[in-house]
């Protein structure tokens, strides 16, 4: 039950390499193959250099989509992580400024945005009838407010000792170290949510959630801690989003959520919880990233980037909806 | 799903990326690119139609790229790709001021030339600035204004963008000090300084507000066009004694502008913006031919516009003055309102 | 005895709790700023605050069978930007046929959107958020990249918002008639009925004859039809249609809705709540630069107030509850 994946193009899983292809993450994979070669023709400047180069900005969106996924599965939302990763990066730029060592500036981003998760968590286990979205929506507003107050007119800050930060934008040979810790966090993430015992149980809470209440697992606890987890994760964005730009501002973070959302369900994570796994979300993740590295080198209208993003999300869920009735329909016949 | 073979073919694809032949660009004539602070502005297109059409009769290429939003993290994503590409210039109107420095220092390293115009980052981050309009000129001019249409004396308010808005904090800034240094101003009152996000909804609630806060309020002064449009509209259908200056676009403000009492706003400013995209334009040529370096001083003819010279901006930086901003009244408005 | 039931008729409705809090918000602002109470001031509340009231109906029946749809404000900029430059370009002159248009164009997106909610399974935040990138680019295309129609360029079809039909603002007509509209159909009449019903559930409804993916359909097609309507009202209040109006404005139709008490998980809300939903929020968005809060600090003020109406409303509601099993006890 837990675990698999969120769409299947055909019920046909005799032999498991069959099963592999079929499967979503299968179609994700040849996706990302397809998505590549065509950008490489496409744009004489894609190449693996260029892209290593332009996928740090991208990649600190990814830390947002594996808690996210969590979310999600859980059958909630949460459209407030935008504004913590804001409010975390313009704390440690403070704390930065103030000479403190790096470490205190990475322990200020991330315990800021854990203590915006806390909140998140707390008001929504405490008053457990509010919808998650309109309690995130509110704290969204407050969070953003809050960095708006700090920041004060101006409405930006820029970190005196870029040192650190430029430490952590660093690479290894022509590899950044934020794709090495995507892809540990990631792998972290997919096998805790796949494979462990709080895996199977955010599961059958995104299932039924009476039921996982009545079978004796404590749905608030696990949604204080994946909500509070949420936070810690958007302040490590906002620590990378910050060694690419120096500083913050009131609009840093800004709808970060629905980038983050969107690469989850693109994967495979259903929005009405319970299914989907997170190998599909961080295959998508670098398809996203990939098309729009591809497109934006040939310098595609930034809204039509959009709208062949929003297009291919709506055909990720529905093709393979309506290729499911069309052969049930067959079937009956 | 077995990871490794995820993993495997994951790698296999980026080998495949990287192996595809690189095509080299055909390197004729100058290939700038000009960042917008975000699509959707009529503001900025005229600006960018202008710069376009100065470089391409010089016989260079000009792509004009917008992030898909109005912010900074949007805007580094633009450069990254624009540094991918072998451009010789950038010129850019910068969504904040210090966000862009490492990408456009980055781009700098890489041999690419860094104009700014409209909206300027940090000295760092650019080689030259074209300023429309110095931020004292808009700023005295903003005052003359206030000044006049108040009949001397009375209260008045500013209707800005947003609270984080680096120019119209410029302008705000220096309207303040020049009230302050000048004596004829001393019978001004500024009530309020209040923030409408350049949304028209919450704009005509700034408006309304201020007008109830303050029934004796005579003028408002909005330096920015979305909030001067919408006080406008606000001001004329309730036929407010409340008159109204500022920065506009002509064509937005064509039905509200007048000296009579059916106008709300007599007179208001901006500055040539088509003149403004072709000095970019030559500007920025000027940088990636070596005829520039953006140090203080320097000297170049910007076509029919004449010669300019580098001065020294407010921020410690280089900048190029177009001129004096324009006033649009209701003489002029209905030709302006043609061009932009 | 009589009053007791009176009392217990109040405290057990999820209006009423909010009407009173409302009645509180309005009392604290006039005491601080006592222009606030005016009838100007009211209308020029409303009138401000039209878009996000009418499009509250559509999301209250999107709402009401469980959907959600983030689109809207997206829809209604494609529907405004487009008779927008139909005007400008003068293709198009006469105010009623510009309404027609927008609310032809918000229809055929809201079925779009339906079709593959309903048809093709999409869980309706997904689809929407799809749409939400595909209408507003679309609308940046009609645009031509960029341009604006002001005031100027549109004619007489701004002066739809400056009418006035019996000392009321025909903007504000249009609410009304809105609202008394969606009042007796959501109330009494069969299709209304259905709504809730596949709201409450969706197999119940389907066993007993409900074509429950016609009403799903239908409904997304209402809130394009009023996000089509909300697009010409807007481009006509403001007198000037840019591509990215409203950008981020659905939240605010979302956040009216749960605030009136509109259950996201569907079959729960009144045509009233949402009614109630909307004036909490026009009412904090007038009073904030009224009372006179720093500039700074209006966002967070404005999202604290929104947590503390729904959270209030829960312990209100919590306490009523607690009564009523008290009631049953006895």
């Amino acid at each position: 039950m837990a675990g698999k994946s969120g769409r299947s193009i055909n019920n046909v899983p005799e032999s498991p390499i069959k099963r592999m292809i079929f499967s979503w993450e299968g179609v994700l994979v040849i996706l990302f193959i397809l998505i590549n070669v065509f950008c490489a023709f496409y744009s004489e400047f894609y190449n693996l250099k260029n892209l290593l180069r332009q996928m740090p900005v991208y990649l600190a969106e990814v830390f947002l989509m594996l808690p996210m996924a969590y979310i999600l599965v859980l059958g909630e939302i949460d459209i407030s992580v935008g504004s913590i990763v804001c409010l975390s990066a313009t704390m440690s730029c403070i704390v930065c400024n103030t000479g403190a060592p790096f470490i205190v500036v990475v322990l200020t981003a991330l315990l800021v945005g854990t203590a915006c998760g806390a909140v998140n968590g707390f008001i929504l286990t405490r008053f457990q009838e509010l919808p998650p979205m309109i309690v995130t929506l509110a704290t969204q507003i407050i969070f953003r407010g809050i960095a708006e107050i700090v920041l004060g007119s101006g409405g930006s800050i820029s970190a005196s000792n870029t040192d650190g930060f430029r430490a952590i934008g660093g690479k290894i040979g022509s590899v950044p170290y934020i794709l090495f810790l995507v892809l540990i966090l990631g792998v972290i993430a997919a096998v805790i949510l796949g494979k462990s015992t709080f895996g199977r149980r955010v599961y059958a809470i995104g299932t039924n959630r009476t039921t996982a209440y009545y079978s004796g697992i404590h749905v608030q606890k696990i949604r204080m801690i994946i909500y509070t987890v949420m936070g810690t994760f958007a302040g490590l964005c906002a620590l990378f989003l910050v060694s690419s730009s120096y500083g913050a501002n009131t609009t840093t973070g800004n709808g970060f959520e629905m980038d983050a959302i969107a690469m989850a369900v693109f994967g495979g994570i259903s929005s009405t919880g319970g299914k989907g796994n997170l190998a599909g979300g961080i295959i998508s993740a670098f398809i996203i990233v990939c098309l729009r590295v591809g497109l934006g080198q040939k310098n595609v209208h930034a809204q039509v980037i959009l709208l062949i993003l929003g297009l291919l999300l709506i055909c990720a869920v529905a093709l393979p909806n309506i290729i499911g009735s069309i052969k049930k329909a067959a079937a009956k016949k | 799903m077995n990871k490794k073979l995820v993993s495997t073919l994951l790698c296999g694809a980026m080998v495949l990326a990287s192996a595809t032949p690189a095509f080299a660009g055909v390197a004729d004539g100058q290939k700038i690119a000009l960042v917008g602070k975000s699509a959707g502005n009529a503001f900025f297109e005229i600006a960018a139609s202008s710069f376009k059409e100065t470089v391409e009769a010089e016989g260079g290429t000009v792509e004009v790229v917008y992030p898909e939003a109005a912010t900074a993290d949007a805007q580094i994503k633009v450069l990254d790709n624009l540094i991918s590409q072998d451009f010789d210039a950038i010129c850019i109107s910068a969504n904040d001021v210090n966000a862009l420095q490492a990408k456009l220092e980055e781009a700098m390293d890489a041999g690419i030339k860094v104009s700014s115009f409209d909206s300027a980052p940090n000295k760092d981050s650019r080689q030259v600035f074209v300023n429309q309009a110095g931020t004292v000129a808009v700023a005295q001019a903003l005052m003359d204004a206030v000044l006049d249409i108040a009949g001397g004396e009375g209260q008045w308010a500013i209707l800005s963008a947003t609270s984080q808005a680096a120019n119209q904090n410029a302008w705000i800034d220096a309207m303040k000090k020049i009230m302050e240094e000048d004596e004829k101003y001393s019978k001004l009152e500024l009530v309020e300084v209040a923030y409408g996000d350049d949304e028209p909804q919450k704009s005509t609630d700034q408006t309304a507000a201020l007008l109830e806060k303050y029934p004796d309020l005579k003028v408002i002064c909005a330096p920015t066009t979305v909030g001067i449009a919408a006080a406008a509209k606000y001001l004329q259908d309730n036929e407010s004694a409340c008159k109204l200056t500022g920065l506009g676009l002509p064509s937005e403000m064509l039905e509200y502008t007048g000296a009579d009492d059916e106008h709300s706003c007599p007179y208001f400013y901006l500055w040539d913006m088509q003149g403004l995209g072709k000095l970019s334009a030559y500007a920025t040529s000027a940088l990636i031919s070596d005829e520039i370096t953006g140090a203080l001083d320097e000297t170049f003819t910007a076509g029919d516009l004449g010669e300019y010279t580098i001065t020294e901006a407010d921020d410690g930086g280089t900048e190029i003055v177009l001129g004096l901003p324009l006033q649009f009244n209701s003489d002029n408005i209905e030709e302006m309102a043609k061009l932009y | 005895m009589e009053k007791k039931s009176f009392v217990k008729k109040i405290t057990g409705s999820r209006e009423a709790l909010l009407a009173i809090i409302l009645i509180i918000l309005f009392a604290a602002i006039t005491v601080v700023s006592p222009s606030f109470l005016t009838p100007k001031s009211l209308m020029d509340m409303l009138k401000n605050n039209a878009v996000t009231m009418v499009m509250a109906l559509g999301m209250l029946c999107v709402m009401l069978i469980g959907g959600i749809d983030i689109s809207i404000m997206s829809t209604l900029a494609l529907s405004g930007m487009s008779i927008g430059m139909l005007l400008k370009y003068e293709h198009i002159s006469n105010t009623f046929l510009a309404f027609v248009i927008a609310m032809a164009i918000g229809t055929a997106c809201g079925f779009l959107v339906g079709m593959v909610i309903s048809r093709a399974d999409v869980p309706p935040i997904i689809a929407t958020m799809g749409f939400m990138y595909v209408f507003r680019a679309m609308g940046y295309l009609v645009s031509n990249g960029g341009e604006w129609a002001g005031a100027a360029a549109l004619g007489s079809f701004k002066n739809f918002a400056t009418t006035k039909v019996l000392g009321i603002n025909a903007v504000i007509w249009v609410i009304i008639v809105c609202y008394v509209i969606f009042f007796f159909f959501m109330k009494w009449t069969r299709t209304g009925r259905k709504i809730y019903a596949v709201g409450s559930n969706p197999s119940a409804a389907e066993v007993s004859g409900i074509n429950v993916k016609n009403i799903k359909l239908m409904v997304y097609m209402i809130m394009g039809f009023l996000a089509g309507l909300g697009g010409a009202l807007q481009v006509s209040i403001y007198a000037s249609a840019m591509p990215d109006m409203q950008q981020g404005g659905e939240m605010d139709v979302i956040a009216a809705c749960v605030i009136g008490g509109v259950s996201m998980s569907g079959g729960r809300g009144t045509v009233i709540g949402a009614l109630l939903g909307s004036l909490v929020l026009a009412t904090i968005a007038k009073a904030l630069p009224l009372v006179g809060f720093d500039a700074l600090w209006q966002n967070t003020i404005k999202g604290i107030m929104i947590l503390v109406v729904v959270v209030v409303n829960v312990i209100l509601q919590r306490v009523a509850d607690r009564n009523a099993l008290k009631g049953r006890e006895m």
